[in-house]
C-alpha cells in the first residue's frame, strides 16, 4: 500500500486498534524512515498523547512520588531551608534526623520490596497467562511438532508446536544475546508465499527462550517456522538470515 | 503570598533539558518529570484500569521505564510529555488485556512506545489549554462516535471488540471511528499529511 491509502489508518495505528494488512504496511513504511509516514504517525501520537490528558482529573497518593524515587535510589527530600536556618535546624534536630533518617531508610526499603513485589506478582500473572496458552498448544490433539538445530551442539536448538486452533510455540536453547535495539522475531512461513510475522521476542539471559503466537494457524499450508533478528519495532518481513528454521514437513507427531 | 507568585516565576527549564539530564542519569530530573506529569499519568492510567492502588503500580511502572530508555529519546527534538504519556496509555491497557485474558500481541501497543517516534512535536501539547481543545473537540462527536473513541483510546478495543461491546455491525463501528478521527482531526487542525 502506498502512504496515500494508509493516511486513514495513522490513528488506528497509533492507538494499538489498526487491523492488518494496514497494520504491518504502516510498520513496514517506519521501518524505512518513510518520509511520509514516519511524520504522520508522529502527529496522531501527538494527538493521542492529548486525548490521554482529557481523562478525569485525578490525584495520586503523596507516597507515590517518593515511591517512584525510592526506586531510584533516592532518598526523599521533604524540606528546602535557607542556608542559616538549615545550620539552626540541622543542630537542633540532628538527633531527630537521625532517628528520622533510618526510619525513612526502612520505609523506603519496604516501598521498595512492596514495588518489586507487586512486579514480580504482575509478571507472574502475565507468565501463567503464556504458559496456559503453551500448554493448551503441546497438549492439543492436532498439535504438530518439529525440531531444530539438533544435531549441532552450539547453534540455537529446540522444538516448535502448531495447533490449529491454539497457535505456535516456540522453545528455544543457546540464543546468543541480541545487539542493543534488536530483537527476535518469529515467522510461520507459508509453503508458498511470503513468510507471515508472528511476533518479537528476547530470550533469557541464560540464552533460552518461549515465545507463544496466539490464535489459529493453518498447519497444512505451513512449511517451516522461523526467527530472525529485527530492529525492536519488527519488520513486515525478515531483513536478515533466519536464526532458526523448523521445517514441518518432515515431524509428525 | 508572594510565594506563589515567586514559584510561579521561577525560571523552568524546557523539556530538552529534562531529558539531557535523565539520560545523565539524575534522580533529581525524575523528579521533576514526576512533578511535571505525574497526575496526568495516573489520571489516564486510573481512567483505564478503574483501581487507584493499580494505577499507582502503573504509574511507577511508566516512570521506571522512561528511566530505563530515556537514552532512544532525542534530546534536542524529543518530546518527552508525549512519549510517557503513550507508555502511561500502553502500560494500562497491557495490564486491562491481561487481567480480561485478551492479552493479544503487546506489540500492538508497544509498537508505538518507540522513544524515536516522539520528535518535533508541538511544546507543550499537555497544557490545559491544548487538553481544553481536544476535549471539546470529543463533546462535539455523537455519541456513539464517542463511545467509540473511548472504547478504543482507553479500553485498548479493536474495531471488531469494539463491535461485539456496542453490540453493532463491525461495518457500522468502523463508520463511527472514521468520521469520529476525522472530526477530531478537523477540529484540531492536526491534518494528515497529505
Amino acid at each position: 500500500m502506498n502512504c496515500q491509502e494508509l493516511q486513514d489508518y495513522y490513528e488506528l495505528f497509533a492507538l494499538g486498534a489498526a487491523e492488518e494488512p494496514e497494520r504491518t504496511e504502516i510498520r513496514a513504511h517506519l521501518n524505512r524512515n518513510c518520509e511520509v509516514c514516519v511524520p504522520g504517525v508522529q502527529r496522531v501520537l501527538e494527538t493521542a498523547a492529548m486525548l490521554g490528558a482529557t481523562a478525569p482529573d485525578a490525584v495520586p497518593s503523596r507516597k507515590l512520588r517518593e515511591r517512584i524515587l525510592a526506586s531510584v535510589g533516592v532518598e526523599p527530600r521533604r524540606f528546602s531551608w535557607s542556608p542559616v536556618w538549615a545550620v539552626v535546624a540541622a543542630a537542633s534536630l540532628a538527633l531527630l534526623l537521625y532517628v528520622g533518617n533510618r526510619q525513612q531508610r526502612e520505609k523506603n526499603e519496604l516501598y521498595r520490596e512492596r514495588a518489586q513485589l507487586l512486579q514480580s506478582l504482575r509478571s507472574a500473572n502475565i507468565e501463567t497467562a503464556r504458559l496456559n496458552e503453551a500448554f493448551a498448544i503441546v497438549n492439543g490433539a492436532e498439535t504438530k511438532e518439529a525440531s531444530f538445530g539438533g544435531a549441532r551442539p552450539t547453534p540455537p536448538r529446540g522444538k516448535v508446536f502448531l495447533n490449529p486452533a491454539q497457535g505456535v510455540l516456540l522453545m528455544a536453547f543457546n540464543l546468543p544475546q541480541t545487539p542493543v535495539g534488536k530483537l527476535y522475531e518469529m515467522w510461520v512461513v507459508p509453503k508458498t508465499g511470503k513468510p507471515v510475522a508472528a511476533g518479537m521476542f528476547q530470550s533469557q539471559p541464560d540464552g533460552s527462550a518461549m515465545h507463544v503466537r496466539p490464535g489459529q494457524v493453518d498447519i497444512q499450508s505451513t512449511g517451516a517456522v522461523a526467527v530472525t533478528v529485527e530492529d525492536q519495532v519488527g519488520a513486515d518481513q525478515p531483513t536478515t538470515q533466519p536464526l532458526i528454521v523448523a521445517a514441518l514437513d518432515s515431524a509428525p507427531r | 503570598m508572594l510565594l506563589p507568585l515567586l514559584l510561579a516565576l521561577r525560571a523552568i527549564p524546557g523539556d530538552p533539558d529534562l531529558v539531557e539530564r535523565l539520560r545523565k542519569r539524575d534522580p533529581q530530573a525524575l523528579a521533576e518529570l514526576y512533578d511535571r506529569y505525574g497526575r496526568q499519568a495516573y489520571a489516564l492510567i486510573l481512567r483505564v484500569v478503574r483501581d487507584a492502588a493499580i494505577a499507582e503500580d502503573l504509574v511507577q511502572e511508566t516512570f521506571l521505564r522512561v528511566w530505563n530508555r530515556v537514552h532512544g529519546l532525542d534530546a534536542e527534538r524529543g518530546s518527552i510529555g508525549a512519549w510517557l504519556m503513550t507508555i502511561a496509555r500502553n502500560r494500562a491497557i497491557d495490564y486491562l488485556r491481561s487481567a480480561a485474558g485478551r492479552e493479544r500481541n503487546s506489540l500492538d501497543v508497544e509498537e508505538t512506545n518507540h522513544p524515536s517516534l516522539f520528535c518535533d512535536m508541538e511544546q507543550g501539547i499537555l497544557a490545559s489549554d491544548k487538553t481544553r481543545r481536544v476535549k471539546a473537540a470529543m463533546e462535539k462527536l455523537s455519541t456513539n462516535q464517542r463511545t467509540a473513541m473511548e472504547l478504543a483510546y482507553f479500553e485498548g478495543l479493536s474495531q471488531s471488540e469494539m463491535a461485539e461491546r456496542m453490540g453493532q455491525p463491525l461495518g457500522t463501528v468502523k463508520t463511527w471511528v472514521r468520521t469520529a478521527l476525522k472530526s477530531l482531526r478537523d477540529e484540531l487542525g492536526v491534518a494528515v499529511a497529505p
